[in-house]
């Protein structure tokens, strides 16, 4: 069963376009969405979240049209967008409490279950968080309303390799049990050949290939060079795939 | 609703909103321009819409399960909280000027049912350039707020000036008698207050729901 569906999604700007953008996410599965800075992640994620107003398309999100069912399919999503601080002066306690009346099926037992997991203290304010706590907050607010989708937007950008190691484990532990499912945006390959099951590609704007990790990857092996033998891997193909010259 | 004023009044309002709200009470001083109190209401929301953008209030309230139309009317809910307070709030004190201070106020208009009637005209005014204008892009607070203070600036000067003239000396008077007579501009400022909001609420929140975050 799909938790997402997002079909030929349009954004326009000025001297950027989103076009007809389709894929789909399963249930207890893992996508990660793989594109060049500016290649359109963010406006992709942002197009299905309503935050910026698509052109055109459709996102049916647990059966539901997104746009007509916005609020009702918010209460089951989580989203992090790393990078972006919320209330870097508040407590997360305080965060917590506000953000906590917005879900009817709010789990506070989880919540501090979380928070104990996490490390987190709820006396410290966000900006006395570490990049990596501040996403783990994000996630255990999320996980207190038993999202059942999360949308993260580089979540482990400007992370050390050790914090990003430890999110990636605690993603693939968040969709063991086949309830939840993730669809995460990042540019950093390497992550994603560690917890993805499924790769959406998007360059300039469109949605260059869409599929299961391992037929992903053997899709883009043609890039090799013909005395190449080893796999190409998410990064090679990503950067073969991407490679300009410049007339200088 | 209740809700996002909650997270309004908790997390998004600047602590300076509610110095300016308690800021009615200049009523009492004996003698002030009181129309600087309505500038002060002004103040305090642009004060807090300031720090909603440095603490990416609306993007993180977009996050929530709610619509931009939701968010829209909870600003516009926090904004009419502020200022009816602080008009309420300078209310006893503008009573008790009256049984403490029976010389008048010699620096402008007194604290009678006309100037809560301006006020309330003033702050429609403000709220219906400022609002409408900040939800056209959700962030440009600057600007917005100097299209909407210069005529509520003079808005205010308006009020001050008039009771010099004569025939609008009863505009100035505590006496009750003319603050019965008073009374159609205090009734039609909280008509225009409540207009204002409803249409300054709808434009607004139409604007928004263009406004790519």
């Amino acid at each position: 069963m799909n938790v997402l569906s997002v079909d030929r999604l349009t954004k326009r700007y000025a001297n950027f376009a989103l076009e007809n953008v389709s894929f789909s996410l399963s249930k207890g599965r893992i996508m990660g969405l793989i594109g060049k800075n500016g290649a359109g992640k963010t406006t992709t994620l942002k197009s299905i979240l309503n935050l910026v107003t698509p052109d055109a398309g459709r996102v049916e999100m647990f059966g539901r049209d997104f746009m007509t069912n916005e609020k009702s399919c918010k209460q089951n999503i989580g989203v992090v967008f790393g990078g972006i601080d919320f209330y870097d002066h508040k407590r997360i306690s305080d965060i917590t409490a506000v953000t906590k009346r917005f879900y009817p099926n709010w789990d506070e037992e989880a919540y501090q279950k979380y928070l104990k997991a996490f490390d987190l203290i709820s006396s410290k304010r966000v900006k006395e968080l570490s990049s990596g706590m501040k996403v783990k907050y994000m996630l255990a607010l999320a996980l207190s309303h038993q999202a059942r989708l999360l949308i993260l937007d580089e979540p482990t950008s400007g992370l050390d390799p050790v914090s990003r190691d430890d999110l990636l484990s605690l993603f693939r532990q968040l969709v063991n049990g086949g309830e939840r499912s993730i669809l995460y945006s990042t540019h950093i390959t390497s992550d994603l050949e560690k917890c993805a099951d499924d790769i959406t590609y998007i360059k300039d704007g469109k949605l260059l290939k869409t599929a299961q990790t391992s037929a992903f990857i053997e899709a883009f092996q043609h890039l090799k060079a013909p005395n190449e033998k080893a796999q190409l891997s998410l990064e090679e193909i990503m950067i073969r795939t991407e490679r300009s010259t410049y007339d200088v | 609703m209740f809700d996002l004023l909650y997270k309004e009044l908790r997390l998004a309002a600047h602590p300076q909103l509610f110095i300016f709200m308690c800021l009615g009470i200049l009523v009492i001083v004996p003698a002030y321009p009181y129309g600087m109190v309505f500038l002060f209401g002004c103040l305090g929301p642009f004060i807090t819409f300031t720090y909603g953008r440095e603490t990416n209030d609306i993007y993180y309230t977009a996050l929530l399960p709610v619509t931009k139309r939701d968010i829209v009317k909870s600003k516009c809910a926090l904004v009419v909280v502020a200022q009816i307070a602080q008009l309420l709030l300078s209310l006893p004190f503008a009573v008790l000027r009256l049984g403490l201070l029976s010389e008048g106020n010699p620096a402008g208009i007194e604290a009678n049912v006309a100037y809560y009637g301006f006020g309330l005209m003033i702050f429609t005014i403000f709220n219906a350039i400022f609002l409408t204008h900040f939800f056209k892009s959700g962030y440009k607070v600057g600007a917005a707020f100097v299209l909407a203070i210069i005529p509520a600036t003079l808005g205010v000067l308006a009020m001050e000036i008039i009771i010099h003239f004569p025939r609008f000396a009863w505009l100035d008077s505590v006496e009750p008698t003319m603050m019965v007579r008073q009374l159609p501009i205090l009734f039609f400022g909280l008509a225009a207050y409540v207009l204002g909001m409803v249409v300054t609420c709808q434009i607004s929140a139409r604007r928004f729901d263009q406004v790519d975050l």
